[in-house]
């Protein structure tokens, strides 16, 4: 009775995750496959997804269609790149501060920290529209980094602050008896050890900043919209073109979901885990 | 010295949200014009709200905003604890599995409402290919072309995004439970069914609460399906609160109504923010 009854839970664990694998993959992998094919195969019924019919031909025409995707593509990096690496200079400083170093307000500081993540954007977004247009901030890379800036900084302060707090006591008070100044420490001794960590939240930064859509859409005009603006401007624009719509979704996301499995790791570890530890 | 470090991080903080979160109150108070080069801004008391209560829109935005908020938590929590108890299982522990759960995660938004987009389409779409092809249906279905189910297709792709994130997030909880509770529970003789209930529940019910007030937090921000899916169409019918708030003041550059309704948004997640520090706070006593 009870190896049956083993079996079955086993049978049935091993059901739901294939389940679970089909139903988180195959949107995606559909989304892939037909980008892959020609519009007239797409749209003959029932669709013609013989294998001699695959081609990149989308991935060539999307350029030609969305002018601005390619131009998307570029300033997504440049914004995404910009945040996290100023993310991750600027937060590890306030991150370590906040760890180790004793600075007046420090509760204060972590619970304004954690009540920027409840902001709806909308409400940000009205004034700062208002002042940056008076301010010719509209439509620049800067602008959109600094905005960017504001959300992201919270996460890798959050994280990296864990992070920092699980680092042995030792090695810095070894540099202090050294004569070394909490900025030497933290640059010579702390920094390089938690080159993991870094990477994670750098990552996650990175990820974030490229997907985002609402404050791009709102603080761009012409000269730096993103990618997912293209990507959206064009579903809105030439909505029976599917397989090219597909593509620049495609191209879109293959970095960042690329990013995210070779981190997996890291994220998994040092990202979630800060989410639910305070 | 501390506060050299912290300096340049508060400086940004402050500068790029606390100073719109002010005037976001001061502006839900004002009438706004566009007047020659600039705007004219004009005290308008508490018109903005009073306004609010009596539109009719935006007592629909409001209403489906929670129910939005109510069935997506509901749904992402279930499915995410299922898929994370799943990948705790020594079954489930294979890497794969990890790799499936970031691929919808790292996904842009936008992509995803494109890919939901094709799948939904009427004519070529596979959803309708699949549930004709085993005959649950016999004529395609417009899944975006009436209100009510254009709303509940919104949700499912929304709800699709959102499981992996949440379910990483209770994964993790459930690897923070000690094994050894289970294996005295198994001493004791207790079933899979009471440690499920006696320890894993209990133990994972901080990861739960900061689950459901995140992704409550994160249901009612949906943007981007919208914009890409339906624009708020058929007949307003999938307009929620944060999509109503741009259109107000975005598209009919009625700014200070708009703000009205993004402070009334503020107001339900800053209430939501409050229950999330409560959830946190417990811990950080016992860990000191």
């Amino acid at each position: 009775m009870i190896p049956y009854g083993r079996s079955l839970k086993r049978f049935l664990i091993r059901l739901g995750l294939a389940t679970f694998a089909l139903l988180a993959l195959s949107p995606v992998l559909w989304g892939v496959v037909t980008s892959l094919y020609p519009l007239s195969s797409l749209t003959s019924r029932p669709p013609d997804l013989n294998p001699a019919n695959l081609t990149i031909e989308n991935y060539i025409l999307v350029f030609d269609t969305s002018r601005g995707l390619f131009s998307g593509l570029v300033n997504s990096f440049i914004i995404a790149f910009f945040t996290s690496a100023v993310g991750l200079v600027v937060g590890s400083a306030a991150a370590y501060a906040l760890a180790r170093l004793n600075i007046p307000g420090r509760n204060q500081i972590l619970l304004m920290i954690l009540a920027t993540q409840m902001f709806p954007g909308i409400v940000i977004a009205i004034p700062l529209f208002l002042v940056m247009s008076r301010l010719d901030l509209v439509d620049t890379h800067f602008g959109l980094i600094m905005v960017y800036l504001s959300f992201i900084l919270p996460i890798v302060i959050w994280i990296l602050k864990g992070f920092f707090e699980s680092v042995p006591m030792e090695l810095e008070r070894a540099a202090a008896v050294d004569g070394a100044t909490p900025l030497q420490t933290f640059q010579f001794v702390v920094l390089p050890i938690s080159l993991p960590p870094l990477f994670a939240t750098g990552v996650f930064a990175f990820i974030e900043s490229w997907n985002e859509f609402f404050f791009a859409i709102i603080l761009t005009r012409i000269n730096v919209k993103t990618a997912p603006i293209a990507i959206a401007e064009f579903s809105g624009q030439y909505t029976t073109l599917y397989g090219q719509m597909l593509a620049s979704a495609v191209l879109a996301s293959i970095p960042v979901v690329v990013l995210a499995i070779i981190f997996r790791r890291f994220i998994l570890e040092g990202f979630v885990e800060g989410a639910i530890k305070a | 010295m501390g506060l050299w470090f912290t300096a340049p991080a508060l400086l940004i903080l402050l500068t790029v949200l606390a100073y719109p979160i002010v005037a976001s109150f001061v502006l839900s108070f004002q009438r706004i014009r566009f007047a020659g080069e600039g705007l004219s801004h004009q005290f308008n008391g508490l018109n903005n709200y009073a306004e609010l209560l009596s539109n009719q829109l935006f007592r629909q935005a409001l209403f489906r905003s929670i129910y939005f908020t109510l069935v997506e938590v509901a749904a992402v929590i279930v499915l995410a604890l299922l898929v994370a108890l799943m990948l705790n299982h020594p079954l489930g522990r294979n890497a794969f599995y990890r790799v499936v759960l970031l691929v919808p995660w790292a996904l842009a938004p936008v992509a995803n409402a494109v890919l939901w987009k094709w799948i939904f389409n009427t004519n070529y779409g596979v959803l309708n290919a699949i549930l004709m092809g085993i005959h649950i249906i016999d004529k395609p279905i417009v899944w975006l072309g009436s209100p009510w189910l254009a709303l509940n297709m919104i949700l499912m792709a929304d709800i699709w995004k959102a499981v992996p994130f949440i379910a990483l997030l209770l994964l993790a909880g459930l690897q923070n439970i000690p094994i050894h509770l289970y294996k005295a529970a198994r001493l004791d003789g207790a079933n899979t069914w009471q440690q499920f209930v006696h320890i894993t529940v209990p133990g994972l019910k901080a990861s739960i609460v900061i689950s459901i007030v995140l992704q409550s937090i994160w249901a009612l921000k949906v943007f981007d399906l919208i914009y890409v899916l339906t624009h708020g169409s058929p007949a307003d019918s999938t307009v929620l609160l944060n999509y109503l708030s741009w259109r107000e003041t975005f598209s009919n550059l009625d700014i200070g109504y708009g703000a009205a309704i993004a402070n009334v948004l503020f107001i339900i997640m800053f209430i939501l923010a409050l229950i999330y520090i409560r959830a946190l706070r417990p811990r950080q006593i016992k860990e000191k």
